[in-house]
């Protein structure tokens, strides 16, 4: 777990101002509402949080028709109890059978559902990606449409948020699923994800997760990276907690994962770790991966040169040919490095703007100003 | 698409293929004609020809209302002609048709037919003139793209296309795109279909492809099954080579290492160790090389969505969910 604290970067002030702009572009047909009843031009953000609920509940739908009303009553009888504000946003993954048409229906009857249309089938990444980008509150939680995620959960995540973290994540101590084909490679994965990503979670494949928005907007989430969400956000640097949930055996559908994601995970994890530790330090990175042919080279060069020089017989030509090779493919490997520097100085991914407004020091030090949690 | 307020623009790329625009122009608008809709023609010339520029010139002068006629300082090629002449329209349809005789012209309606269910419509010649070296050729050609796209496409070559506008809005066209522009738009989400017509009498090929048309073409293909498939995860494509380099490489070392522990062969004069340890390397490099592509794609991933729109169902439209102050106040007071 890693503590925010109190941050004094110069670069704070702009990012607070990034924020709220951020917010007020989420927010967009919110402000038209709000001109709409008061006549005037409503983009001040302190309006804005006024109007947004407390809470977003994210659930991305493929192929799930029997599932989404199912999932829309029990969001109701687990929400309705805790008495706050909240919002519940329905994406469909491009279902192919009538989940849009049935998500359509349920939203006709209820406001507080909203729900994103995709025009194909983008993945599960995607789906959340585009919840998260539209959701307004405050804390978002994501699920899974399968119904195999409780959402009598959420109240837990919500506490568990109000404490302090910024992201909660959920962990299926009772994994309703087949053994071998899910549960071994799925503890596998998971041990391994948190060695090398130092992110401590035992089950990163849960869906259900608590979010403060203003953490998880910073993050960007492409390609599959669902499953990486925490170890991607502690580039943020934010507060992670997880706490136990529970998980029901898939009761309608069909499961839409198989065993064959081991080399995609294997090289995802990879990604996870280049990005989310060394991306502002590509060369160093770099440096580090090339250090094992650094030193074969340097081992056969010297192994072929003593050899010569002790037995006085010829140079071995292929010995001293690899030496040379992994050398040259160690300074190749840096000069990539070299590159990747370039490529973040160019990009507008910077570390900085990472950092998430939570305590502000005014000039005097005395006065402590925190934003509503 | 019998909608009054509707418009068609007409983009015609002006290559170095191209018959007399004149005539060209009079039999479009008979087929255009016939589906009583407004339209307009952007005749984009890609290059300095003055003789396609006097025709035109010569069409707007004579009174043919709706005409543009753009003019690029070189041959970009005809994916950037489409989108030069795109900024100039203002059509909710795009036609894009060739400067030459290739379609019947009254089956333009047909292609146009084709978007009141579908946003892409492609022509596809049917039936197709041309023997049996042609045709195989053909074949093995839209094969070869239907391996790495995963579309079964008919005839790439048929530069009749209609799309809504919003098509060309997403899509940005470089190269010699405009041939696939079927895949990339169904890649973004677009419904593509093939609409058959009619070979024109006067469409005849002329000469042979040459083998760097051939070559373009095939990295063209390469490049969209790349765009398509690994844009958002290049350690995915750069990773299977790099493993499958390093794989061979490991197997080569172990070979040679086994053989050097238990049938005494020497290994230090086997040129095949330095060859294991080059295609090793090589994995090594495609590997640094797919890290840094994912380093290209976080450092810009603000403005790659993976997604692309994305609509938003909420009832009642106006008004949203909102919690009461005098609620709010209640509920803080009761804790």
């Amino acid at each position: 777990m890693i503590d925010l604290g109190v941050r004094r970067d110069p670069a704070l002030k702009k990012n607070n101002a990034l924020n709220i702009r951020r917010k007020s572009q989420a927010a967009d047909s919110m402000s038209d509402y709000a001109s709409a009843r008061t006549g005037t031009i409503a983009r001040i953000p302190i309006q804005m949080s006024e109007l947004s609920p407390k809470l977003s509940v994210i659930v991305p739908f493929y192929n799930e028709q029997d599932n989404i009303a199912r999932m829309h009553a029990a969001l109701l009888e687990a929400l309705d109890p805790l008495d706050i504000s909240y919002e519940m946003l329905f994406v469909d993954d491009g279902s192919k059978d009538s989940t849009l048409s049935i998500a359509i229906e349920l939203a006709q009857t209820d406001p507080r559902l909203r729900v994103v249309k995709f025009r194909r089938n983008y993945g599960q990444t995607a789906a959340m990606a585009a919840g998260i980008e539209h959701a307004r509150g405050e804390i978002l939680v994501t699920m899974d449409g399968d119904l195999q995620n409780d959402p009598a959960d959420i109240g837990n995540f919500l506490a568990k948020i109000d404490e302090g973290y910024d992201i909660v994540v959920g962990w299926r101590f009772n994994r309703q699923d087949k053994l071998v084909s899910r549960k071994i490679p799925s503890r596998i994965a998971n041990r391994l994800i948190a060695r090398v990503t130092g992110v401590p979670i035992t089950d990163n494949g849960c869906s259900l997760k608590a979010f403060r928005a203003t953490v998880i907007k910073q993050v960007p989430l492409y390609s599959e990276m669902h499953r990486f969400i925490p170890a991607m956000a502690s580039i943020a640097g934010p507060r992670i907690a997880e706490i136990k949930v529970r998980h029901h055996p898939r009761r309608f559908g069909k499961s839409k994962y198989g065993l064959s994601r081991i080399y995609k995970v294997l090289l995802d994890l990879l990604v996870i770790k280049t990005l989310a530790s060394f991306a502002a330090r590509p060369l160093l990175w770099f440096g580090l991966l090339s250090a094992p042919l650094l030193i074969a080279g340097t081992v056969l060069l010297s192994y072929v040169f003593v050899h010569a020089a002790l037995t006085g017989a010829p140079l071995s030509l292929p010995i001293a040919g690899c030496g040379i090779i992994f050398l040259t493919c160690a300074f190749m490997m840096i000069c990539s490095g070299a590159l990747g520097e370039l490529v973040y100085y160019l990009g507008d991914m910077r570390g900085h703007e990472f950092a998430v407004l939570t305590q502000q020091l005014r000039r005097s030090g005395a006065s402590v100003e925190t934003p509503a949690p | 698409m019998s909608d009054r307020n509707q418009k068609i623009s007409v983009i015609v790329p002006v290559g170095r293929r191209q018959e007399d625009l004149r005539e060209l122009y009079a039999e479009y608008c008979s087929g255009l004609n016939a589906l009583r809709i407004s339209y307009e023609f952007v005749f984009v010339l890609d290059g300095p020809y003055r003789d396609a520029a006097a025709a035109v010139t010569e069409l707007i002068d004579s009174g043919e209302p709706n005409i543009v006629m753009v003019t690029l300082n070189r041959s970009f090629g005809e994916s950037t002609a489409i989108m030069a002449g795109f900024e100039r329209c203002s059509g909710d349809v795009i036609l894009t048709l060739p400067a030459y005789h290739q379609i019947q012209a009254e089956d333009i309606s047909k292609l146009v037919a084709a978007l009141e269910t579908k946003d892409v419509a492609v022509g596809w010649r049917w039936p197709r003139k041309g023997g049996v070296i042609e045709r195989l050729r053909r074949s093995v050609f839209h094969g070869f793209v239907a391996r790495f796209t995963g579309m079964r496409l008919h005839d790439l070559g048929c530069g009749a296309r209609a799309m809504k506008s919003a098509v060309l809005k997403e899509l940005m066209l470089y190269g010699d795109q405009h041939r696939l522009l079927a895949v990339l738009a169904s890649r973004q989400g677009f419904s593509v279909t093939e609409v058959e017509v009619r070979q024109s009498d006067r469409d005849r090929f002329e000469g042979v492809y040459r083998p760097r048309e051939y070559a373009h073409l095939v990295l063209d293909v390469f490049t969209v099954f790349f765009l398509v498939r690994f844009t958002k995860k290049p350690l995915r494509f750069f990773g299977m080579l790099g493993v499958s380099m390093f794989g061979i490489g490991g197997l080569l070392v172990l070979y040679l290492v086994l053989e050097r522990l238990f049938l005494n062969q020497p290994l230090s004069d086997r040129p095949a160790l330095l060859l294991s340890a080059l295609v090793v390397v090589l994995g090594l490099q495609l590997f640094a090389l797919g890290l840094l592509a994912e380093l290209i794609i976080f450092t810009h991933a603000r403005h790659l969505k993976d997604y692309q729109g994305a609509q938003i169902i909420q009832y009642p439209r106006a008004e949203l969910p909102r919690p009461t102050r005098e609620a709010r106040v209640e509920k803080t007071a009761a804790r």
